[in-house]
């Protein structure tokens, strides 16, 4: 994994909330962190540990208070195109069907017509949603709508892949199931992917390499596992259990 | 029939072999036969109402009205038949209601997307929004005379308020989260207010726009109560200065159902402008 090229670097990355004059909460101290090109990464934190914080300030929704992320040498100031996001609460556009999520981002970049199409239904069909490409998503599933969600970030090309809790929302049968199914999209498409949760079990199951955050803010990395365990994973694998054991016992958190 | 069918079927919920011969137990379990039993029972205790006299000399039998119904439809009245006093009315509703939309709606749209028009246009529209419209009736008469135009002002003050305050909700209470995926897929800012705030609000300015024409069909009337000579305000009153009850009722029962038609007509069109919206049974 050495030779491979720098992707994301994190230095000294801080971010504090004014809420009033007075109230500052620190939710990200001192961060540094490098993701390799084509690199699973999974940020791996209880809820309040703020890793969706430094995924949205990777993401360039938000500015850090000291520090800089920078993407390919490159300092990030805003969202852009070499980033996609899929989000916990999917954010599709209620009003355009799926077929019109997939594509909105190559209608904003100016992809005429019939590409935009061919490339949508490339995408929709990878997250096996074909037949569906005119249903509107309140007329899908949670994993239904999360899969156009995944076609749509796909779709716009991206360098990096941004995951922040994707499977939260949905029940324990169909988040099993879209772990296979990222990994499963993941190997024919290789991308950089950084893949946020707060579920040990499927930082395990998805990511190449895990960091840990401390559980309490200020949000801190505490530790780093690279994960070697041959791909299809099995939940239920000694090597699987005894890296689950490994990971909760060292980082003293209840995961 | 979309409306209806949310219901669920009375046959389902009496399970129970009912003792009641067959015929009566169809009628029973049916729900369209239950609305026209609903219908009757109400026109049979209005007609037994009228007849007794429990309101006096002054509450016409539903055959009276019906009757008054034909004489207005084919004999005029100031020189018009009754639809041509319906019209006159729909006609001002049209005109003071789109005055309205066409400045509010921007006006509201404006307000939500820049600080300083709301911080120039919000104290003065917090002022006037808890004035009832039709408490305007008497300063426009003043100001524009008895004639069309202070009908349509009234109208337009009244349409004005529902519609400026849900485009500026509406935009204002946008998901943010849509925001931040428009912006990950590359949508600059133009792109984005057409996009989100767009498509986002468009259901609460329909809202909007449904409210307000019905606050503007009661303003028609207030403002032809007044001073008129034309629309079902003027039919109304001229059936209380001609003790002619039967007039008053007839022009009320022709007042709901046009509203009724446009609000109906109304949600059709909601459905097509905005498909992606669950159905809402009315």
């Amino acid at each position: 994994m050495t030779q491979n090229k720098l992707k994301i670097s994190c230095q000294n990355v801080c971010k504090t909330f004014v809420q009033k004059e007075t109230q500052h909460v620190h939710v990200l101290e001192n961060i540094d962190l490098d993701v390799e090109e084509n690199e699973l990464l999974v940020l791996l934190g209880p809820g309040q540990s703020g890793k969706s914080t430094l995924l949205r300030i990777i993401a360039g929704l938000e500015e850090p208070s000291d520090g800089q992320v920078l993407l390919n040498g490159k300092k990030v100031t805003q969202p852009g195109p070499d980033r996609s996001m899929v989000f916990q609460t999917y954010s599709l556009f209620p009003w355009r069907t799926v077929r019109g999520n997939v594509e909105m981002g190559l209608k904003w970049k100016g992809v005429p017509k019939q590409e935009r199409r061919e490339i949508g239904q490339k995408y929709i069909d990878l997250v096996g949603l074909t037949g569906f490409e005119k249903s509107f998503p309140h007329q899908l599933s949670g994993g239904m709508k999360q899969r156009v969600g995944i076609a749509r970030a796909y779709a716009n090309n991206p360098e990096v892949l941004l995951l922040d809790e994707p499977f939260g929302q949905l029940d324990a049968q169909t988040r099993y199931l879209m772990e296979q199914e990222i990994v499963r999209i993941w190997q024919q498409e290789k991308k950089t992917v950084l893949f946020v949760t707060n579920n040990i079990d499927e930082a395990i199951y998805i990511g190449d390499r895990i960091v840990v955050m401390e559980g309490k803010l200020p949000g801190r990395l505490h530790s780093s596992y690279a994960i070697d365990l041959p791909r299809p994973r099995d939940h239920a694998d000694i090597a699987f259990l005894e890296l689950r054991r490994e990971i909760t016992s060292a980082t003293e958190l209840t995961l | 029939m979309v409306h209806t069918n949310s219901l669920p079927k009375v046959a389902a919920t009496c399970s129970q072999p009912s003792k009641l011969p067959g015929i009566f137990r169809k009628i029973y379990q049916s729900q369209y036969a239950l609305y026209v039993l609903s219908i009757v029972l109400c026109i049979g205790a209005w007609h037994l109402g009228a007849i007794y006299k429990i309101l006096g000399s002054f509450l016409p039998t539903p055959l009276e009205v019906l009757q008054e119904f034909l004489v207005l439809s084919t004999d005029t009245l100031a020189g018009k038949t009754l639809l041509w006093h319906l019209w006159s009315s729909i006609h001002r509703v049209l005109i003071g209601w789109a005055l309205a939309v066409v400045i509010a709606v921007p006006l509201g749209v404006f307000m939500a997307l820049n600080d300083y028009v709301r911080a120039i246009v919000k104290p003065v529209f917090d002022l006037l929004k808890p004035m009832p419209p039709i408490s305007w009736i008497s300063l426009a008469i003043l100001w524009f005379g008895m004639g069309e135009e202070s009908k349509v002002f009234i109208i337009a003050i009244g349409s004005f308020v529902p519609c400026i305050l849900n485009s500026y909700n509406g935009i204002r209470l946008v998901d943010p989260a849509l925001y931040d995926a428009a912006r990950m897929l590359g949508a600059n800012r133009r792109q984005e207010i057409l996009e989100v705030s767009f498509f986002g609000s468009s259901p609460a300015i329909f809202a909007g726009l449904q409210i307000s024409l019905s606050i503007a069909w009661s303003c028609v009337l207030a403002a032809e109560l007044v001073g008129s000579r034309s629309g079902m305000g003027f039919i109304i009153i001229m059936g209380m200065n001609q003790l002619n009850p039967a007039m008053i009722v007839a022009g009320m029962i022709v007042i709901a159902i046009t509203a009724w038609l446009i609000s109906v007509a109304m949600g059709r069109l909601e459905r097509f402008i905005c498909p992606w919206k669950r159905e809402i049974p009315l």
